[in-house]
């Protein structure tokens, strides 16, 4: 039998260190270009954390593209010049190895140190997104089929359409759903999270370049899912103030309760309208047993919290005064009546009804 | 009975092997319900060629679909159902029950020298169940087809119109089959090899099929318990995952992707499986890192168990928690990488027949390493924030379901089938098959990767305008694809009546497979060989005993005549 | 199954060592009968293992409270007294089981037959014991909230097991009696204790986790 004779140490193919230096000249031209690239993604980084993803991108760009490389060429190289000759014998064989401790401790070792790099340089650009500040401005996104509404702070009314934020401001954004499961990306800042009903998800983000950028839903919610998108105007500090006060004025502590017919209210309809709006977010317990919000069991006699959250006392009309305008707390935003789709006289149903459990 | 050379590990010797039962006479028990593991495998590949080729055709719907941002053909209504069941097709009855059911059948157990598996009336209850679940899946469009994709998250699926549930029945039908198979392999490699196969002379096709079915059995059957309170909570109102009746929707993502991971892992182990066979036949060299290449099987398997939440990063889990699966999905390159590299120094030194199957196989080289790469921007976890949901994902599992799983499987159906129909295929078909393959595939996914980065959401019947030069590229390239898909189906067909006679090892191969008839009788071995060592070893002789009574043969003395060493 | 192979002859041609063949052969086959069989446990462990996971991960991090909160009221916790009878039933049954095999074993076929009952007898009773306590307990339903829907589906899984479980001792019972099982080959008899100590450890895990817990 024939036998290919090769002394591995010597002849690894004809031309494979040429192939070899192909390999890193491509691999070191693709690296450059990426490592180098100021949008690797295609996108611009308009605002923290984007640039970190950026650098994280652009790291594993180069790694992945020499890896593609090595394997790609080297395959194909072989694949040529290892093919059987026209004129090799019939029962022609290969080099009969079947294995190189050397070389493949050198390609178990190499990538294993190259994946515990990675995966620590991940972990820093991870912690450097948790570490993102958003201490300045909270926003809450809230989403829907087929839509999103962010409610700001002060603003009584949510805003539908199109989201402000302000220049070089840390932002966070608390997102929740009100049905299935939405996505909220915004490309150009990297980021994204579910909007998973039931659970509010946090994202920080500073915005760093004015413009217009889409945000984007991510995760299938319906028919409308390939329309769901709007989006997210940054402008300077100044522009943001003007468009945040042409939204609504800001939220009114008194006489927001005209209209409400308090002595009308009944416990029964309360009690089933409670089930149906709020106890998903509050318990009937005391204020300790949260859900989301607090337990309401004593809003009107708890001797450890004499006020209301938004430091009124606890008088049917300023609970009333809660319910119609929502609120925004450090847990989160409670939607206002609009939003619930609670009209007045619900309203009425459920203080009475809170009324009655504080009295046991 | 075979007499080894003193000093030679025998392992063990299984008496239960030695029996023949007598063949089936009529044609029900021959074709329709047979035990036979072979018949069964033919079987399972027919009926998954059938759905590859609907789902296939569902494909490109969503395709012609995408030619145009408005959405060409199809509402968003019926887009979302083609999608989904694209998806739970593809996965649930074309892949799975082609590399398990399919190719695990019929080579398996010939690989190991054995008649059959090892409960050969429960792999023809395993098997019938398949056509059923596909039928109740398929004719969910009737009714409306599931929509909420082949991943189904509540609380939009439980809006869903009633083919959601009749896909929770569907699959939990086709999970119970694949856990009966996983438990029929596992007993079948354990404990039916010939004598003298130890574990570490066993094919490395036979290590593949060993670690996917020790992914089938435990991981499906959590799978079945979420369809199960899925399938509860849609027709009873029994609350699992809404949470408006104090349920949670990321549970359902915990319980599905614990079993969707490692079923990742089972549509491709055996895929690894079959590239080994093809790289060394048609290099003429032993496969490179044997053992490797058995341990990272293994190791795969197991770590494919700790990484579910990898497709979780974006929904809310704990976030400290992101990190250790992102390290571990880090970590499972290693093996894999290791595996690359053993097939890239198979094909060196190699004296390569650039046949079909191995273009495949090579080519696969190429699109699965991409596609594990991909992987690796998705397990980091700040990366994954941005490509979480987006068409780098459907660039991603197409590059290693199709780069990866599609291309072996056509790389093993070329391999198996002279020994599986006794003809030879035609050769310049399978260049064409494969080149336009090979081209189109990737004209139809690398541009999603870009798509996905750029700003295009996955599951989407319109897209932004911007998107649409690449979209348009994508589908001509898919039609394309399709075609070469017609022309591996003419291959097959003409290769019944004019393809060459193949006789037993037309390609010089040295697994047990190869020395018998084409295809084998239905005893499989006449008389059980015994083994030596691993079938690579293309520079010494056949290291099998008893091969001429295992093929039957009539004459005493093997002559160089009547077996001469095998060429291509 | 077993019967075939001990009631089918088959011709090895080997004279005088066949009946120890045959016995080999036996041996291997009832060795992957019985490995099949507890990979065929080990993947009904899982699915248990899926819907434990899914209430521990409602009780723990999900639900603000436990028993849940439902219009107002906090739930009432189950009956752990009665459960714990019910269980000292089902693994009483579970001893019976042992001693039944055991007995067949030493060809004591009367009190095979007495061990046998009793742990068909028991089972059954665990059986009426659960459907005792579906009908009186106090959680809301199986769809009213994610307590009845953990509870009722996790037991109610069980319960079919047990069910499913009790009509296999019967059948094995029925088979015994004609004759089906010799002292050296039991397989089914073996099959039948292991899923029957299944179904009681499965039961101590669901025992602990709504009634102790």
């Amino acid at each position: 039998m024939a036998q290919r004779v090769v002394k591995p140490r010597t002849n690894l193919g004809p031309g494979f260190w040429p192939v070899t230096a192909f390999i890193i000249v491509v691999s070191a031209i693709m690296s450059y270009f990426t490592l180098t690239s100021p949008w690797p993604i295609g996108l611009i980084p308009a605002g923290e954390p984007a640039p970190a993803t950026d650098a994280l991108f652009r790291f594993l760009g180069a790694v992945g593209a020499t890896i593609f490389n090595i394997v790609t060429i080297y395959t194909i190289y072989f694949g040529i010049v290892f093919a059987k000759p026209k004129n090799a014998l019939p029962n022609a064989i290969g080099v009969q190895i079947h294995d190189a401790p050397v070389l493949e401790f050198w390609w178990t070792a190499i990538p294993t140190i190259l994946i515990v790099v990675l995966a620590i340089y991940s972990t820093k650009i991870w912690l450097d997104i948790q570490n993102t500040q958003g201490d300045v401005l909270t926003v809450e996104a809230i989403s829907y089929q087929y839509g999103y509404q962010f409610r700001y702070p002060r603003l009584a009314q949510p805003v539908s359409g199109e989201m402000h934020l302000p220049l070089n401001t840390p932002t966070t954004i608390h997102v929740t759903s009100r049905d299935v499961i939405h996505g909220f990306w915004i490309p150009e800042m990297r980021i994204k999270a579910d909007m998973v009903p039931g659970l509010i998800n946090t994202l920080r983000v500073t915005p760093t370049v004015p413009g217009r950028y889409p945000i984007i839903c991510t995760e299938f919610c319906g028919v409308g899912h390939g329309s769901m998108k709007t989006t997210l105007v940054v402008q300077s500090q100044q522009d943001f103030s003007k468009w945040f006060a042409q939204q609504g004025g800001s939220q009114s502590s008194a006489g927001g309760g005209g209209g409400i017919p308090l002595s009308t209210g009944t416990v029964d309809a309360g009690k089933v309208l409670f089930g149906q709006k709020c106890s998903a977010c509050h318990s009937t317990g005391p204020f300790s047993q949260k859900i989301v919000g607090p337990g309401l069991g004593q809003i009107f006699s708890d001797p450890a919290h004499p006020k209301l959250v938004n430091g009124s006392d606890p008088t049917t009309q300023n609970v009333a005064n809660i319910v119609k305008n929502g609120f925004q707390g450090d847990i989160g935003t409670m939607p206002s009546a609009q939003m619930n789709a609670i009209s007045n006289k619900d309203i009425a149903n459920l203080v009475v009804y809170l009324a009655s459990l504080s009295k046991k | 009975m075979a007499t080894l050379a003193p000093g030679v590990k025998t392992g063990p010797y299984h008496a239960v092997l030695d029996h023949i039962h007598p063949e089936p006479t009529s044609f029900i028990r021959k074709y329709i319900f047979s035990i036979d593991h072979k018949v069964i495998g033919y079987q399972y590949m027919i009926t998954g060629g059938l759905f590859f080729l609907i789902a296939g055709l569902l494909a490109e719907l969503i395709r012609t679909q995408l030619l145009s941002p408005n959405g060409a053909i199809v509402s968003a209504a019926t887009y979302n159902q083609i999608y989904s069941m694209h998806g739970s097709a593809m996965v649930w009855m074309v892949i799975i029950p082609l590399v398990t059911g399919g190719f695990g059948n019929f080579v398996m157990p010939l690989q190991i020298g054995a008649r059959d598996v090892a409960f050969p009336w429960l792999n023809l209850a395993a098997f019938w169940m398949f056509p059923v679940a596909g039928v109740i899946l398929f004719s969910s469009f009737l009714w409306g087809a599931p929509d909420a994709g082949w991943t189904e998250y509540p609380p939009v699926s439980l809006q869903g119109p009633p083919g959601t549930s009749m896909w929770c029945v569907a699959i939990f039908l086709i999970g119970i089959s694949s856990t009966l198979t996983g438990i029929n392999f596992i007993v079948t490699i354990y404990k039916m090899r010939a004598p003298g196969m130890t574990l570490t002379r066993m094919p490395l096709f036979v290590w593949g099929q060993f670690g996917t079915a020790g992914l089938s059995f435990i991981a499906t059957t959590a799978l079945a318990g979420a369809l199960l309170a899925l399938f509860l909570e849609r027709t009873f109102g029994v609350p699992f995952y809404d949470p408006k009746h104090g349920g949670s929707p990321v549970l359902w993502q915990h319980m599905f992707w614990f079993y969707s991971h490692p079923a990742v892992y089972i549509m491709i182990l055996p895929v690894f499986g079959i590239i080994s066979e093809v790289l060394p036949t048609f290099s003429r060299k032993p496969v490179f890192g044997y053992k490797m290449i058995a341990f990272s099987t293994v190791a795969i398997a197991l770590l494919g168990f700790s990484v579910w939440a990898h497709h979780m990063f974006t929904s809310g889990m704990v976030p400290w928690l992101q990190l250790p699966f992102m390290i571990i999905t880090m970590v499972i390159a290693v093996p894999t990488g290791i595996k690359i590299f053993s097939w890239m120094a198979t094909l060196w030194g190699g004296s390569i027949h650039w046949t079909t199957p191995m273009l495949f196989a090579t080519g696969f080289l190429i699109t699965f390493t991409c596609g594990g790469l991909t992987g690796f921007f998705l397990a980091a976890v700040p990366l994954d924030y941005h490509e979480h949901g987006t068409y780098f994902v459907v660039a991603h599992l197409h590059y290693v379901l199709y780069g990866g799983s599609v291309m072996g499987l056509f790389a093993g159906i070329y391999y198996w089938w002279p020994k599986m129909t006794g003809r030879m295929y035609n050769e310049v078909l399978g260049y064409w098959h494969f080149w336009l393959t090979f081209i189109a595939f990737n004209g139809t996914f690398m541009p999603m990767h870009w798509l996905g980065l750029l700003g295009m959401p996955r599951r989407v019947a319109l897209y932004d305008p911007q998107f649409q030069f690449w979209n348009v590229f994508a589908t001509i390239s898919s039609y394309v694809l399709a075609g070469s898909v017609l022309i591996f189906l003419y291959n097959f067909a003409t290769s019944f009546r004019s393809g060459k006679i193949a006789g037993p090892n037309p390609w010089g191969a040295r697994t047990l497979e190869w020395m018998i008839s084409s295809p084998p009788p239905y005893y499989n071995y006449k008389k059980i060989p015994a083994v030596l060592a691993t079938p690579y070893d293309f520079g010494n002789p056949l290291p099998y005993i008893g091969l001429e009574a295992a093929a039957g043969a009539e004459e005493a003395t093997p002559t160089a005549a009547s077996h001469p060493v095998p060429t291509l | 199954m077993s019967v075939s192979i001990a009631k089918q002859g088959y011709s090895l041609g080997h004279g005088h060592d066949e009946d120890a063949h045959e016995q080999v052969i036996y041996q291997e086959t009832r060795d992957m009968r019985l490995l099949g069989f507890v990979l065929f446990l080990c993947s009904d462990v899982v699915l248990f293992s899926a819907f434990i996971f899914a209430y521990i991960y409602l009780r723990t991090t999900v639900a603000p409270s436990w028993p849940p909160i439902v219009g107002g009221h906090q739930l009432p916790r189950l009956d752990t007294a009665f459960a714990a009878v019910n269980s000292i039933v089902l693994f009483g049954s579970g001893v019976t089981m042992h001693y039944a095999l055991e007995n067949f074993k030493h060809a004591n076929l009367r009190r095979y037959n007495v061990f046998m009952g009793f742990t068909i007898l028991l089972g059954a009773m665990f059986l009426g014991g659960q459907g005792y306590e579906y009908a009186h307990a106090q959680i809301g339903g199986w769809s009213g909230n994610i307590f009845g829907a953990s509870f009722f589906t996790l037991t109610g899984m069980h319960g079919f097991h047990v069910f499913a479980g009790v009509i296999y001792l019967l059948v094995l019972w029925y088979q015994t009696q004609r004759g089906v099982y010799t002292q050296e080959r039991y397989f089914g008899l073996t099959a039948g204790t292991l899923y029957w100590h299944f179904v009681d450890v499965i039961w101590v895990g669901l025992f602990f986790l709504f009634y102790l817990w």
